[in-house]
């Protein structure tokens, strides 16, 4: 794995409510790296998230927006939040009791070290 | 597979190929029996069209699998075309009655990883459908066309057709 890559994930991974994080290559909607709890498969999480990401940063531009920063998904259980980087985007897995806004800035951030 | 269990089995594919189409969403879709039997379709509109990626599929089937032993890879577990504008997945979908053949075209409105997952759960449904519960029975390659063609009266009837 590349150190960029693996820094990104361990980044997000230390943040308080963060239970896993994992990298995809938004065209091919694979994982590039993934660090999830068992039981979550990355492949699946990976394929639906990067499509939802990029049906949503269509619909941010077709509305006027412009190009998606990062995108929220509010759950019963926990809190999925997304950050685009170029082709990749980098997706969160949060507890629904974290820092949400924590959270966020780490995404963008670590998702910038992508760029 | 015997002639006789054919209708059924075409019966019992259609939906579940529609369903992986609408959730995957590929272009093309096309489920082939190893000697070529055109079992289940999307998206395609001419005969000629079909028995031509029919045919191509059994064959690039056949040929990766000799590519797999001469490698000593085993077997493949999909194989991937990646185009400009469209791509291509190819894989084994394994039933209780005989390995079946799935193509897929699709474009940058699904994704490797979508056609992957969807096709997973594609092998499932299938594999427990009751219509595909019967024995193994291996067809040789004199009864191809024959296959073919009765494949391809049940995808499109005669009245549907096109010239070719």
């Amino acid at each position: 794995m590349s150190d960029v890559y693996r820094d990104a994930i361990e980044r997000l991974s230390h943040v308080p409510g963060v239970r896993g994080a994992l990298i995809v290559d938004m065209g091919a909607g694979v994982p590039v790296t993934a660090e999830v709890e068992t039981g979550i498969s990355p492949d699946a999480l990976a394929a639906l998230a990067a499509a939802l990401y990029e049906r949503t940063a269509r619909a941010s531009d077709a509305a006027g927006f412009g190009a998606l920063s990062t995108f929220h998904l509010e759950a019963e259980g926990g809190h999925v939040v997304m950050a685009g980087a170029g082709d990749l985007v980098l997706i969160a897995l949060v507890d629904d009791d974290a820092q949400l806004g924590r959270v966020r800035l780490e995404t963008q951030r670590a998702a910038e070290t992508l760029q | 597979m015997k002639h006789t269990e054919l209708p059924h089995v075409v019966r019992a594919l259609r939906d579940p190929l529609h369903a992986f189409v609408h959730e995957s969403r590929a272009r093309i879709a096309i489920l082939v029996s190893r000697s070529g039997q055109v079992l289940a379709q999307h998206g395609f509109t001419s005969t000629y069209e079909v028995m031509n990626v029919a045919s191509l599929a059994a064959a690039a089937h056949a040929s990766s699998n000799m590519l797999a032993d001469l490698t000593h890879a085993g077997h493949w577990k999909h194989l991937f075309h990646d185009g400009a504008e469209r791509k291509m997945f190819l894989a084994t979908l394994v039933t209780p009655l005989e390995p079946f053949v799935l193509v897929v075209i699709f474009d940058r409105q699904s994704s490797l990883g979508l056609v992957q997952l969807f096709f997973d759960r594609l092998s499932k449904t299938v594999a427990r459908l009751p219509e595909l519960q019967r024995g193994v029975e291996r067809t040789d390659l004199a009864s191809f066309e024959k296959d073919l063609q009765a494949g391809l009266e049940r995808i499109f009837p005669v009245d549907a057709r096109e010239e070719v």
